[in-house]
């Protein structure tokens, strides 16, 4: 298993360099520090402005070599980019000035105080929905349901939020429209809605889903000797079926994970919720390029650690796979 | 199944404790005397990017700067037309003082007794904050003229102030600003008065000191707050810790949360004014004048990006202010631009104010088609229909542009109908003729007039934007090719040129018609300048260079009048919009200045506690019945389940 570990480890390293290559060229050669520099000034900056926001951040180095005399010939845009980026040295924000670094461990909360407990219900009532529909199978209770999943997963989610805003907030006045206050229990009040929404967009697709899994599960043989045995449908599905049914799952689950931490653009910024969710985006309208280079470099590594816990996750459970 | 019910449970009991009011609670909640404690609440559109006032020059920033710095000088809340500037930490308005060879200089005098807010940054008096005297002036100037600091007036002011580019000059060779040398250009009289000492003549320079950049800043705090790490405790910068004078303070900052501001108790610079306000408004403002402001405690920003939750939270009662957005406009304007009766119920007051600012087409005149004919342009700008496109993308409430100069600017003439502006088709006709063009076709070759618009075309309005200019070239017979760039693309043609009409706005930094001229001016063209449209004229650069530097007397009236025909008639351009903001106050929270360019206004506002109390209450009564349905369907539903399983052996 350490094996399979390290060598997943090491795929990883080729795609890691692409992507710090490829955050260079788009942010360095692509688009110049120039227009960034007018970006963040504005229209009205002058070229004696502009020179000046590029050389107090170092953007008006060399490209690839320093060839100024007193200078190393590695103190270039390039060589500085990718030792930031190995050494984890993010930066400071082009357009605040914050350390990069403070601003997403002070993001990370807010989002995770959303995902978790969003993925933890929607995960519940996915599996307690799904196994209900399972259990009530072929009726038209079944046939209903299903309908209505389909219908809640062809409803883009701005449509959840603005009903659950308008019905939950303004008609029936239950819990407020947007906010965050970082106070102990006060802060539950801000993420019911949202946590609510969150789960509802998710959930039609989940339950269709694990409903298929459990199905699948049902007509296996392991069930009919359960059932033989005079074990209750009750205790056949909730105890073998959910089981056996949890290995496909949790795959589809595990690499989800590592996301959480990124939260949700949409959700977060239409309730106010001071995650990460909007960071890459914000930092785009403003031209912050360094916080666009350092979400879309953890943005990658959390991507690849990702895959690499499903794949663990699948050989743990699969003993094929590690041997392949 | 029961495993429904812990769920149902924890909502009912978080239901129970909670409501819908999104804010934090006050500071307090009555004053020391036991009144209620005074709380604004507004929505605002984003975190300011600093709170550094020599370094902010967006809207979202001024807007908070304004409250906690104030300069020397202030625009006046209630005049508009024309705008006028007065006191603010100034005993009264500077002396022009004209010196031999033609240089000039200002004589400033502070007010005595201000002071900065309190802050740990003033150690020698144990935090209290220390009176503002003219060296804090002269500092401000030095950090305007630091390369560190980043000061965007710079490149403006070191062409007036003497003294000010040697300064930036030397910093940038040496590295660092040598802040214990003094600036020649700012002379420290005394403790509250000092010179400011000009190159040349630039009366507009007045209006820099009614902004944030001239706010004084303590030194103490600047080197204070220096954002690094001191006895194990790490010190935020000094932009993000503001220690000014104004009428509040920075009391809480949470990033993307909200931005509280609390009132200054020691706030002594300015009262209410004591007149300025329009006849009708006499019954509401007589008691207030020269009384002591702030009238609230504190004032809470929830910052809300989206607005949609920015127009629920207004809807619902929780804010006291609200922009009216396209994607309201409809619910809340009637056709005849008026509230709607449902809002008029609420006792909302809508506002409409015209910005100083005015939105156009340029032509590139170094541009071999454009712009060496005049009469296609004169043709162009006669022939596009300026109504139609304001129904169309502005719901008819902007105003369409005659001059370049918007209302209530120094010059403005109210009753000027550009003759190229009239939506006179046969004219642009007959203009096209004229211009080797009948019909869009060349007069010559007979081959089909193309040209080209560059636009920054990124969403669905942009694009219908930009069909409605082919269809108003179209109406010429001239084959319009839309040339769709990103915003830095954009940018990148506006500095080389590369362009041959181009979308421009301009919003002034101060309403004088400088501002706006100087837009046309051939000295100050780009690269360099804001002259995008390279602009060329000798006559229009002698009249403006004439009328740059004078007072507002008839004389430089008349000069205004005749830059105002020159460029008229040289068409450089397609004039479209002046903007008119449209908002709504609530009824408890009703507006006091009209002046879009008095950041600081909060100081004048107020807020009745008790009515809006009582209309929250009203608006915002909890309904539980649904939930106790949906409980029950859950319910019949797992109840069905259970019974139908036991029925069929599935």
């Amino acid at each position: 298993m350490f094996n399979y570990f390290l060598r997943r480890l090491l795929y990883a390293v080729p795609v890691v360099f692409g992507v710090m290559l490829l955050t260079f060229v788009l942010f360095f050669m692509v688009q110049s520090p120039r227009m960034m520099a007018k970006r963040n000034l504005g229209p009205k900056a002058t070229p004696q402005a502009v020179e000046n926001w590029l050389h107090n951040r170092g953007y008006d180095k060399p490209l690839f070599f320093n060839t100024s005399p007193g200078k190393s010939w590695y103190d270039s845009l390039f060589f500085n980019h990718m030792r930031s980026l190995i050494m984890f040295d993010l930066g400071d924000s082009d357009s605040t000035g914050e350390r990069v670094s403070t601003k997403f461990k002070k993001g990370a909360v807010p989002s995770l105080l959303i995902t978790v407990p969003a993925f933890v219900l929607g995960l519940y009532l996915s599996l307690v929905t799904s196994l209900f529909l399972a259990f009530v199978r072929k009726s038209k209770l079944d046939v209903g349901g299903v309908i209505a999943c389909v219908v809640l997963m062809s409803v883009p989610i701005m449509v959840y939020v603005i009903v659950g805003q308008w019905l939950i907030a303004v008609q029936l006045s239950w819990l407020p429209a947007f906010g965050f206050t970082p106070s102990g229990l006060t802060t539950a009040k801000f993420l019911m809605l949202p946590v609510l929404v969150y789960v509802c967009a998710g959930l039609g697709g989940d339950v269709r889903l694990f409903r298929a899994i459990f199905l699948e599960e049902v007509h296996q043989d392991y069930v009919r000797t359960a059932q033989a045995k005079g074990a209750s449908h009750g205790r056949v599905l909730f105890v073998h079926v959910l089981k056996n049914g949890m290995i496909a799952l949790i795959t589809l689950v595990v690499a989800s994970l590592p996301f959480l931490i990124m939260g949700s653009l949409v959700i977060e910024n239409f309730f106010g919720i001071p995650g990460l969710g909007s960071l890459t985006l914000d930092a785009t309208r403003t031209s912050d390029f360094a916080v666009m280079r350092a979400s879309v470099y953890l943005g990658s590594l959390l991507y690849l650690f990702g895959l690499l816990l499903t794949d663990l996750c699948y050989a743990s459970v699969d003993p094929r796979i590690r041997f392949k | 199944m029961t495993s429904y019910f812990p769920l149902f449970l924890c909502a009912l009991l978080f239901l129970s404790g909670c409501g819908n009011n999104p804010h934090p609670p006050p500071l307090h909640e009555t004053r020391p005397d036991g009144t209620p404690w005074r709380v604004s609440y507004r929505g605002f559109p984003d975190d300011p990017r600093t709170l550094d006032p020599q370094v902010s020059y967006d809207t979202t920033g001024h807007a908070i700067i304004s409250s906690i710095y104030e300069s020397p000088l202030q625009y006046h809340p209630f005049k508009t037309d024309p705008y006028e500037l007065m006191p603010c930490l100034l005993d009264e308005m500077p002396q022009r003082i004209k010196e031999n060879g033609g240089r000039e200089t200002y004589l400033f005098k502070l007010k005595k007794g201000l002071t900065f807010h309190d802050d740990p940054c003033f150690v020698a008096s144990g935090g209290v904050g220390r009176e503002v005297t003219a060296e804090d002036m002269a500092y401000v100037f030095k950090r305007i003229g630091d390369p560190k600091v980043e000061c965007p007036i710079l490149s403006t002011l070191q062409d007036y102030v003497v003294g000010l580019k040697e300064a930036y000059e030397e910093a940038r060779k040496t590295g660092t600003f040598d802040y214990s040398k003094p600036m020649p250009g700012i002379e420290v009289i005394d403790r509250y008065s000092f010179r400011l000492r000009m190159i040349k003549p630039y009366p507009q320079i007045l209006y820099w000191f009614a902004m944030p950049f001239t706010a004084p800043v303590p030194r103490e705090a600047v080197e204070y707050y220096d954002g690094k790490i001191h006895k194990r405790v790490q010190r935020e910068q000094f932009k993000f810790h503001p220690v000014g004078t104004g009428a509040f303070r920075l009391a809480e900052w949470r990033r993307k949360g909200l931005i509280r501001l609390a009132r200054f108790d020691r706030y002594n610079a300015t009262t209410f004014p004591t007149g300025g306000w329009p006849a009708a408004d006499d019954v509401r403002f007589r008691p207030m004048a020269g009384k002591p402001i702030p009238f609230l405690d504190e004032i809470q920003l929830p910052i809300i990006r989206e607005s949609i939750p920015a127009w629920l939270l207004f809807r619902q009662g929780y804010t006291d202010r609200s922009g009216v957005g396209k994607d309201i406009f409809n619910t809340v304007i009637s056709m005849s631009q008026e509230l709607t009766p449902e809002y008029r119920a609420r006792g909302i007051e809508l506002y409409k104010d015209p910005e100083p600012s005015t939105y156009f087409l340029i032509f590139n005149m170094e541009d071999p088609v454009v712009g060496k004919n005049r009469k296609l342009r004169q043709a162009i700008s006669s022939a596009f229909d300026e109504e139609l496109a304001n129904s169309i993308f502005h719901n008819d409430t902007y105003l369409n542009a005659q001059q370049l100069l918007p209302p209530g600017v120094f010059g403005h003439q109210p009753k000027f109908q550009n003759p190229f502006k009239q939506h006179d088709l046969a004219l642009a006709r007959k203009l096209m003729i004229e211009a080797g063009y009948p019909e869009g076709r060349d007069a010559r070759s007979g081959k089909q007039l193309e040209l080209a618009l560059d636009a920054t075309v990124d969403d669905p309005e942009s694009r219908q934007h930009a069909e409605f200019y082919r269809s108003q070239f179209e109406t010429l017979g001239i084959k319009l090719k839309i040339v769709e760039n990103t915003w830095s693309r954009q940018q990148e043609k506006f500095d080389t040129g590369h362009f041959q009409i181009i979308g421009y706005g301009w919003q002034a930094d101060y309403p004088d018609p400088e501002n706006f001229f100087f837009l046309f001016y051939s000295r100050n063209a780009a690269p360099q300048g804001n002259n995008y449209a390279r602009y060329a004229n000798p006559e229009f650069d002698g009249v403006f260079e004439q009328m740059r530097t004078m007072d507002d007397t008839p004389e430089r009236l008349n000069l205004i009048y005749k830059l105002n025909d020159i460029i008229t008639e040289d068409c450089p351009w397609v004039l479209e919009v002046h903007p008119v903001l449209f908002s709504l106050n609530q009824v408890w929270a009703p507006r006091v200045s009209s002046n879009p360019l008095l950041a600081g206004g909060s100081k004048y506002t107020n807020v009745d506690v008790e009515l809006r109390n009582r209309k929250l209450l009203e608006w915002n009564r909890p309904i539980l019945w649904p939930l106790w349905l949906a409980l029950g369907a859950v319910v019949v539903a797992v109840g069905f389940g259970i019974r139908w399983n036991r029925r069929h052996d599935v």
